[in-house]
C-alpha cells in the first residue's frame, strides 16, 4: 500500500496535467477559468501532501492558506475580465474573439 | 491515516473534477467543482489540516462557485463547447496514465520529508518541499503538451 504522501502528490500531478490538459483544449473562456480552478487544486494538495512526512507541517498549511487566497482573487479577476468580453464581442470562443479583433 | 482513506478521497476528487471538465452542461460543471471544492477541504481537515480545509471549503464552495454561478447567468453561457469528446477523453485518460505512473514511480522511490531533512544538509531547505520535484515535472512536460493539445483542438 503506498503512502498517503506518495497518493497525494501523484493525485496532485494528475489534477494539474488535467487542468493543464483541458485549458489548452477548451474553446470557452469559463472552461478556462474552471481549468485554472483545477490546476489550482492541485497545487494546493501538492503544497499540502508535502508536509504530510515532516514533524511539523505548519509551513505547508501556511503556503496553502496563501496559495487559497491567491487563487480565488486570480478567479475572481478572470470573471471580471470574461463579462467585460463577453459585454464587447459576444462570445467566449478564444477563437471568434480573435477573428473579431482583427 | 489509513491508504485506503487517501486513495478512497483522491478517487472522489479525480472523478468529480474529470466529471467538471468534460461535462457539456454548465449546471452539472458548476455541481461537480463544488463537490472537487468540498472533497478537497475534507482531505485537508482529515489530515490534520482544519483551518486550511475550512477556508479552501469557504473560498472555492462558497465564493467562487457563487461568483462563477453569477457570471454564467450574466454570460448565458450553458453550454460548454469541448470539441471532440472522444478525442479529450482519449488524451486525457493518456495524461492520467503517463502522469500517474510517472509521478507514483518518482515520488515512490524518492525519500519522504523528513529523511530528506537528515540525509541532505546545505540544501535540505529546499528539498523538504516536494513540490520542487513535482514543478520540474510540471516544466518538462506542460510545454510539449500544451503546443500539442493545442494544435488538436483548432477548428478546421
Amino acid at each position: 500500500m503506498p503512502s498517503d504522501q506518495t497518493v497525494f502528490i501523484t493525485t496532485a500531478a494528475v489534477l494539474i496535467f488535467l487542468g493543464v490538459f483541458a485549458m489548452s483544449y477548451s474553446r470557452n473562456l469559463l472552461k478556462t477559468i474552471i481549468s485554472f480552478q483545477v490546476i489550482v487544486f492541485g497545487a494546493n494538495l501538492a503544497l499540502f501532501s508535502s508536509g504530510l512526512g515532516a514533524s511539523s507541517n505548519l509551513m505547508a498549511n501556511t503556503l496553502v492558506l496563501f496559495s487559497i487566497v491567491v487563487g480565488g482573487s486570480v478567479e475572481a479577476v478572470g470573471l471580471a475580465l470574461i463579462v467585460l468580453v463577453h459585454k464587447k464581442y459576444g462570445t467566449l470562443d478564444p477563437w471568434k474573439i480573435r477573428r473579431l479583433r482583427d | 491515516m489509513s491508504g485506503e482513506v487517501a486513495l478512497l478521497l483522491s478517487a472522489a476528487l479525480l472523478v468529480t473534477v474529470l466529471s467538471a471538465l468534460f461535462s457539456r452542461s454548465m449546471s452539472i460543471t458548476l455541481i461537480m467543482m463544488f463537490y472537487a471544492s468540498i472533497v478537497l477541504g475534507v482531505i485537508f481537515t482529515i489530515y490534520q489540516g482544519i483551518l486550511v480545509g475550512l477556508l479552501h471549503i469557504v473560498t472555492f464552495a462558497g465564493a467562487v462557485s457563487v461568483m462563477l454561478l453569477t457570471v454564467v447567468l450574466m454570460t448565458g453561457q450553458t453550454d460548454l463547447n469541448i470539441g471532440k469528446r472522444s478525442l479529450a477523453l482519449s488524451l486525457a485518460a493518456v495524461t492520467i496514465l503517463v502522469v500517474g505512473a510517472a509521478s507514483y514511480s518518482l515520488f515512490s522511490a524518492a525519500p519522504s520529508s523528513a529523511q530528506a531533512v537528515q540525509t541532505m544538509n546545505i540544501l535540505a531547505f529546499i528539498w523538504t518541499l516536494r513540490p520542487w520535484d513535482l514543478l520540474i515535472l510540471v516544466i518538462v512536460f506542460a510545454g510539449a503538451m500544451t503546443s500539442v493539445i493545442n494544435l488538436l483542438s483548432k477548428e478546421e
